[in-house]
Parts: structure tokens; sequence; C-alpha cells
């Protein structure tokens, strides 16, 4: 029945004390950045103060957490600009993560766990940067080819169809033992990643994210996620603009699968599976799927979230007794969070909007922003 | 009065689909809404039955405020819909969809004089009982939800477009059978029609809608030369008739 | 000849399984739209419910020692409860969300339901023996041995399917369901209450949850959180196959999901066995292009309400 007026008219915050007038072209450039350039100074803040101050583990976290982001970021690439919902992603970062272990493990680890390697790349090893760009480059190939299949598809159908593609590709590595060691863990891969590696491929990717939703392509991508039908008799080529953005977001993802993978040095193809699949994917729907800063936010919100509750299942002393969080406790919360936004705050904490230049500026400039949203 | 819609406005997402619209229908009356296509008509009916809610305005049945309530709710309050397009359910047999109505009533003995009403009225019915009713034809389709909603023994019973798609000769049919059921036990019906001439003819009283609002309202019997509802309809009137683009 | 007979009752046992599950998870995709991730952790939970919920490393039996009708109830009712009330906080709600926001709540839903179990039951496995004479007699048909339980996986399964097939056609109820499956709508406008209808949808799909997770428990004899998973998986993509929300496409689906896979299984060359699942769900991606409504032809697309 609800057929109410959805309240998504855009909330952005209007006033401020504030006045920056953006003069300069440098600043007209950095507001009609905002959204990445807030996000990436959020960012370099975050890590600063970690990588500074905090201890070892927490680095870590902070790593495995700023991973996670970014194929939220490349989720919402996908997503939020064409509508469909994927549960298909963490397939690429798998692949991803496979190829640099392909490419960058010692030819005598190669030999031993992974024979069935081409003789070019057994013998052959490549930097950190090659490998991490060709993988997600790889999984990008491999989107092209599912997704001209997958993107045929729409709506709901489309979803099942890269639920099928996660089980296709989870079930393949599962059994490709010459390539992936199967079950086995591969391991040797040289470890390379840390939060300060992370974060210009963050940046880097968010801009592009950006520039992309902003583009005629995402803009036509956009205008089939609201109306499919309308969109093509408007003579946008709807599959086409699906597999776009299916590819992009594959590219980001795949690379932040093999980030994953000169992360910890070992792969398991388990750990992507349903789980991590759910955990990122709650992250963009917490956050606000359309928006590239329900993205960025939802992941962080998550993230922190995730880490307050590890410390409570670490437990803290109340006088005598140490009161702790039982194992799958937080999993517990996150999902029962999840579902509080779900029903309570449909679109997420960002109601699917960028956060815009706060500091008021000629409001002409401001509407001309929101009207290419 | 029985049905009293009262100043009304629905929106689908952003778009008011009917501003400010108001009817009232009396018992044992027939009320027609007449109006061109996309003039709200159906929106109106659907807000009615509990399928939309208003953003505006009240709906009110029988003395009880019926706005926002539930379309089962509504349907036990005494109001049933045969909306536009039929809506038979196709994988039900005919006696199944014919009775789906009259679980909400507690009359046993009525329940099954109902049904005999409704077969005599419609003989066509009882000789394809166990038929899928996806199977009848339009004009049997039509006959089979006007039969589904009488059983549910309603107060009121609002009809959208009986006619579309339908013969000639089928739609003087199915009004016989509207004006006769009125006469013999007093069915009070608000139907919709994009013909007036039809709806003139059946109607106490008219109401013209376009563009989501009440153009005119008002008694069948004085409005029933036609030419001030076919303005309404058509949304000129002759003073300005753009005569300047005409000229040229 | 005998070798055949056993690959004829392990895939007709496991297509009954599959069936079963499915039948479950196109029940609801039929009145509410909802494909259902959580239904395989029903089925877990059905499982779970037989032992005390303690965190120690072996299973305290608790309703498996209870006399089978009772045992059955007891799972049934524990099942049917657990659904309503998912219902009620979770899905009532979303009710009027798109298909693809309840599909994601009832993946969160999934994901807390298993990590409760973790939390209450513990990760680790538990061994957990139900019924175990249902294995251990045996047929002696030509050659081969033949246990009692997949005979009896099928027989329940048909069963079953009888009893839903009666309880749709011939209950009002049931005819209400059927309704409410094909156009919502019109069903609430012909007085049929929605709460109740999805309710009853609720209570079926978990009831049919319980069954399939007393027939797998006595097949494996094992406790795990995630044992669900699997089945809901092919389940799923057993619906796919028949048909979004035809039941009779479910149960075909599901037959289908199950031969193809036991009969790959027992024929496919060593080198590609280990790959049966990658045929599996490439036919779903494959069906779902070619065949977009399904194996079976279901009624068409309508709308929820
Ligand atoms: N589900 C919907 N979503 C969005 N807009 C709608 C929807 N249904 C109707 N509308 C719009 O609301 C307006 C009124 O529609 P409505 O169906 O009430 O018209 P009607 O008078 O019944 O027309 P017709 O004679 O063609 O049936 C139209 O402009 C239509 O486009
Ligand atoms: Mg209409």
């Amino acid at each position: 029945m609800a057929m109410t007026t959805e309240g998504n008219s855009a909330q952005r915050p209007t006033s401020s004390r504030f006045t920056i007038e953006a003069k300069s072209p440098f600043m007209l450039q950095v507001r009609a950045w905002w959204p990445p350039v807030l996000w990436s100074i959020v960012l370099l803040i975050i890590v600063a103060i970690i990588m500074l101050a905090g201890g070892p583990v927490l680095q870590k976290t902070l790593t495995d957490a700023l991973i996670k982001l970014l194929v939220v970021v490349g989720l919402y690439v996908f997503i939020g600009n064409s509508g469909i919902l994927s549960f298909g992603h963490i397939g690429f970062m798998m692949i991803g993560a496979y190829g640099a272990a392909w490419m960058t493990c010692c030819p005598r680890t190669k030999k031993l766990f992974i024979p069935g390697l081409p003789e070019y790349l057994q013998t052959h090893q490549f930097p950190f940067l090659v490998s991490v760009v060709v993988s997600g480059l790889l999984a990008a190939v491999v989107a092209l080819i599912s997704g001209s299949v997958l993107m045929r598809l729409s709506g709901i159908a489309a979803s099942i169809g890269t639920f099928a593609f996660l089980m296709v590709m989870y079930s393949f590595y599962l059994r490709w033992d010459p390539w992936t060691r199967g079950a086995s863990t591969m391991t040797g891969l040289p470890v390379e990643t840390n939060s300060w590696v992370m974060l210009p491929f963050i940046v880097v990717v968010m801009f592009g994210a950006f520039l992309y939703a902003r583009s005629r392509y995402g803009l036509s991508a956009k205008a089939s996620r609201d109306d499919e039908v309308a969109s093509k008799a408007a003579g946008v080529n709807v599959v086409g603009q699906r597999l776009l953005s299916f590819v992009i977001s594959a590219f980001i993802v795949g690379m932040a699968g093999a980030l994953f993978g000169h992360f910890l040095g070992i792969l398991t193809v388990d750990s992507f599976g349903l789980p991590l699949t759910f955990i990122t994917l709650s992250m963009l729907v917490v956050g606000g799927m359309q928006s590239l800063s329900g993205a960025v936010l939802g992941s962080i919100v998550i993230s922190a979230l995730f880490e307050a509750l590890r410390q409570l299942e670490v437990g803290f002393n109340v006088g005598e007794s140490v009161i702790a969080l039982p194992g799958g406790g937080r999993e517990v919360g996150i999902g029962i969070l999840m579902l509080i936004i779900l029903i309570f705050r449909r679109n997420g904490l960002t109601a699917n909007q960028e956060i815009y230049w706060p500091f008021r500026g000629d409001a002409a400039a401001k509407t001309a922003m929101s009207r290419k949203s | 009065m029985l049905l009293k819609v009262d100043n009304i406005t629905v929106h689908y997402g952003r778009l008011a689909a009917v501003r400010n619209v108001s009817v009232e229908v009396n018992e044992g009356e027939i009320v027609c809404i007449v109006g061109p296509n996309g003039a709200g008509k159906s929106t109106t009916l659907l807000t009615i039955s509990g399928i939309l809610s208003p953003t505006e305005g009240t709906v009110t049945f029988s003395d009880r405020n019926i706005t926002g309530m539930n379309p089962e709710n509504v349907a036990r309050m005494g109001i049933s819909q045969v909306p536009e397009g039929r809506h038979v359910f196709t994988s039900l047999n005919v006696e199944e969809n014919l009775r789906i109505g009259t679980r909400m009533r507690r009359d046993r003995a009525e329940i099954e004089r109902d049904f005999q009403m409704v077969l005599e009225m419609f003989p066509v019915l009882g000789e394809r009982k166990r038929q899928p009713a996806g199977k009848l034809s339009g004009g049997e389709q039509q006959m089979l939800v006007i039969g589904r909603a009488l059983l549910t023994r309603p107060r009121l019973m609002t009809i959208d477009e009986p006619s579309l798609g339908l013969a000639p000769k089928i739609v003087d049919r199915v009004y016989e059978v509207l004006t006769d059921l009125r006469n013999r036990i007093g069915l009070t019906l608000l139907i919709v029609e994009q013909s007036s001439e039809r709806a003139l003819k059946a109607a106490d009283r008219i109401h013209v809608l376009r563009s989501g609002q009440i153009q005119l309202s008002g008694n069948a019997a004085d409005l029933r030369d036609g030419e001030k509802v076919k303005q309404a309809y058509f949304g000129f009137t002759e003073g300005v008739k753009h005569e300047g683009e005409v000229a040229f | 000849m005998g070798y055949i007979l056993q690959v004829i009752i392990d895939a007709l046992s496991l297509g009954s399984l599959y069936a079963l599950a499915a039948l479950g998870i196109g029940l609801l995709f039929g009145v509410l739209r909802l494909i259902n991730f959580a239904h395989g952790d029903f089925i877990t939970l059905g499982a779970y419910a037989l032992i005390v919920p303690a965190y120690g490393p072996n299973a305290i039996r608790f309703i498996a020692d209870f006399p089978a009708p009772l045992l059955i109830i007891c799972t049934i009712l524990v099942i049917v409860a657990i659904a309503l009330i998912s219902e009620f906080l979770i899905f009532r709600p979303l009710r009027y969300a798109t298909a693809a926001t309840l599909m994601v709540g009832s993946f969160a839903l999934s994901f807390v339901i298993q990590n409760l179990i973790i939390m209450i039951y513990s990760g680790r496995p538990k061994s957990l023996n139900l019924w175990s004479e249902l294995t251990e007699i045996k047929f002696l048909v030509g050659d081969v041995e033949i246990a009692l339980l997949p005979i009896l996986i099928v027989a329940v399964t048909l069963i079953l399917l009888l009893l839903l097939v009666l309880f749709l056609k011939r209950t009002p109820w049931g005819v209400q369901m059927r309704a409410a499956a094909e156009d919502f709508k019109m069903a609430r406008m012909l007085g049929v209450r929605a709460n109740f209808v999805i309710s009853l949808a609720f209570v079926l799909s978990a009831a049919l949850a319980a069954v399939v997770s007393l027939l797998f428990e006595a097949q494996t004899g094992i406790l795990m959180f995630r044992m669900g998973t699997p089945l809901m998986v092919f389940a799923f993509i057993a619906t796919v196959i028949g048909g979004m929300g035809s039941l009779v496409g479910s149960v075909v689906g599901g037959m289908t999901v199950g031969i193809v896979s036991s009969v790959l299984q027992a024929g496919l060359p060593a080198e590609v066995r280990g790959y049966r699942d990658v045929f599996v769900f490439g036919l779903v991606i494959l069906i779902l292009l070619v065949r977009p409504q399904g194996l079976v032809l279901s009624r068409a697309a309508r709308e929820r309400v």
C-alpha cells in the first residue's frame, strides 16, 4: 500500500556558518570533485593516524578494511549505476587474487604447487604493480565475456545470473588444482600491501568511479536503471551500458583481489564465497547503493563496527570477571544492523545522495551540480 | 450517504494522478465517473479499495473513515471492486474464482442462494464450473468477475470499465444485468466508463474527470443532451477555442 | 545392472531432497516474491533443534531422543516458530520493498542465523546419529544392497507432494494461497488477508524445511552450521530451472538438478567429474538466457501487491 511519496528528495547540508567562495579555478575543481576529494582526505587522516599511532594488529585490520572498501567501490560502480544487484563480484576478486599469484609467486613455488601454469608464467616473475593492474584486467576480460551473456538479463533474473556466476567460478577454482591448488592453500605471494599502498589505489579508483558516474556512459547506465523501457526507446544501448559498468567494476574488484593476495601472501578459494559477498554487499547497502559516498561511508562504518565488536569479542574486565562476546557475535551484530538499516533507512545512511560541498557557495553552481547526479 | 470520497489527492511517486477529487454515492444509486485515458479514474477506484493511499483527503464508507485501510478490510466492510482488466485467477477454475470472495461471509445458506442466482444470471458460468477460468472468453471473464464480486454480497460495487474490449451486444447485456441488480436487490454501483453516452444512459448521477480533476458533476437527467459533458470531457469551451491559432 | 539401480535410487533421493527444499523456496516466492536465502538455514536449524543448545564439542541429544512422531512434530514446530518470527520482524516491514531488497534481507537473515549457531553451538561440526537403523536396514536387489533411507526419502517426498497438492486444490486456504500467488492485489480486494496467506506460506515452507532437515540429518549424521547452504543453493537453482513461482516447476527443477548431478557424478569421466557443479551452475545461466520463464511454463509475469 505504501504508495506514499518516498522521501528521496535531496538531503543536502545546505547551510553552514562558513562561506568559502570557490573563486579560483583550483577551488572550483575541488568543489566539482568534492565527494572523492572529501573521502580522500578522510581516508588519508584515518590511515595516517592508525599507521603512526596504532598497533600492528590494528594496522592489519585497517589494510583489510581498505581492501574491502575498494571492493565496495567497485561494487558501487556496477550496482549503483546499473541498478542490478550483483552477487557475483567476489568471483572477480578471486580471479584477481589468483591472477596475482600466477604472476608473482617465485618460479620454484609455482613449479611445485601450480604445475598447470603455462611455461611463460612458470618461469617469469612480475613486479607488484604490474601484477595488480594485469590481474584487474584479467577480471575485466572475464567480466566482458560473462557479462556479454549476463547483462542481457534484467532485474532479478540478472541478479540470479550473477549468483550463478559466482557459484560457477567458485566451484571451478575449487577444483582447478593445477592452477589454484584447489581446496588447499596457495602460498608464496610476496607481501606488499599495506594501508599506505592501498591509499593511492583507492584515491585513483574513487576519482575514476566519480568521473564515470558523471560521464555520458554513467548517465546512460543510470537512465536504464531508472526506466529500462523508456531509455531503450530513447535509443540507449542498455545492454552495452550495463556491460561497460560491469567491466569497469570487475576491473576494480579484480585489482582489490590482487591487493588482497599481496596482503596475506596466502590464498584459499574458500575465502571468496558467500560470507565475503554478504559483508561487502551489506557495506554498500548500509551506506546507500547509489552513491560513491554511500559505498565509502558504508565500508568505513561497518569496518569500524566490526573492529569495535572484535574488541568486545576479546573481552574486557568488569570487576573480577571478563565479559566477552562469544564467537560469531560480531557477525550477528552486523547482520542485525544491516536488517535494521534495510527496514528503517532503505536508501542507506547517505540516502543514496552524494555528500556535496558543505560550504555556502553560489547557488547556481550547486543546482547545476545536483542536477547532474 | 454510503460512500464519501472527500477531496483526495493521490500520487504515483512525485506525480499527482488525482487532485482534490470528491465523489459521493448514496445507497441504491448508480454513479458513473467518465473521462478520457489517463484521467485518473482507475486511480480513484483503487484508492477507494485501499490499494492506493491518498496523500490528502479522506474516504468514508457508511460513516466509517476507511482512508488507508487494507484492501482486505475494505472488502470486508462491503466494498467490492471489479478492477480494470478483469483479473480472473486464470489457474483457478470458474467455481473457485466465484467462491473465493465468499470466505469472508458467515451466512452459509445465503451464499448458496447467491451462488445459484449468479449461475442463473450467467448460465455459461454454470456450464463451465470446473474449467480453468483462463480458458473463458473475454466476455465470459467479465461475467465471471462481476459474479465473483456479487458473491461477496457487497454494499457497494465499483466497476472499472465494464465495456472494455467487449462487443457492443455483450456490453448491453452487462449493463442490463447491472441495472437489473440495482432494481431487484438494491445494489449500489460506482461505475467507471470512458464512453459518456453509455454512462449517461445507465447512471443516476455522473462525474466527469479529466487530468486528475473533477470537471463536472451532476444528475444524469440534467445532462442528457450531452453538450456540457462533452465540453468537460474534451476540455474546451466555446469561448476559448484558440481562435488565434485556428485563424492562420 | 545393480550399479545402475543404485545410481537411479541415489538420483531420485537426492532429487527428492532438492525438490522438497525447492518447494519451500517456491512457495514463498509465489506469494511474496521473496527469494529466501535463509531457507537453507531453516534446514540447518531443524537439525540443530534436535540437540541441547550448548557450546561443547559433543552433541547432547534432546529432541533427537523423542519417539519419531513427537520428534517430527517438535522439529516442525520449532522451525515454524522461527520462520514466523522472521516473517514478523523482517519480511513484514519489508513487504513493499523491491524484490532485490527482500533478497538482501533474507541474505542478512541467513548470515545472522549462521552466526547465531556459531555463538550458541560453536562452529565445530558435531556428530549426531538420527534413526541410524534406516541406513542399516538394507534390501538385497539382485547383487546390490539398497538401504532403506533413500527409498524412504523418495516415499516421504511423494506423500508430502500429494498432501500439498490436496491442500492447495481442495481446501479453501489452499485456494486462497493459489489466488494470492497469482494476483495478490485482486485476492486482497476479495477479502483474502495478506498477513494470513503470507504466514501460511511461511508455515508450509518451514514445515517442509524441517522435514528436509530430518531426512538430511538421518543421511549425513553430522551437524554443521552451514549444512543447509548447499541444499539451499541447489534448491534455489532448481526453482530457477523450473520457473520461479511455479510449484510444479520447483518439483521438476529439484528432480532435474538431483538427477543431473547424480548422473554427472556417475557418468562424467574422472578428470572432469570434480567440475560437476560448474556444469550445474552453468546450466542455470543457460536456462535463464534461453528460457527466462523456466522449464515449466509458469503463469505470466505478475506483479506483487
Ligand atoms: N502504476 C503507476 N505508476 C505511475 N503512474 C501511473 C500508474 N498508474 C497510472 N499512472 C498515471 O496516473 C494517471 C492516471 O491513471 P489512471 O490509470 O487512473 O487513468 P484512467 O483514467 O483509469 O485511464 P484509462 O481510461 O486509460 O484507464 C495517468 O497519467 C497514468 O499515467
Ligand atoms: Mg483506467
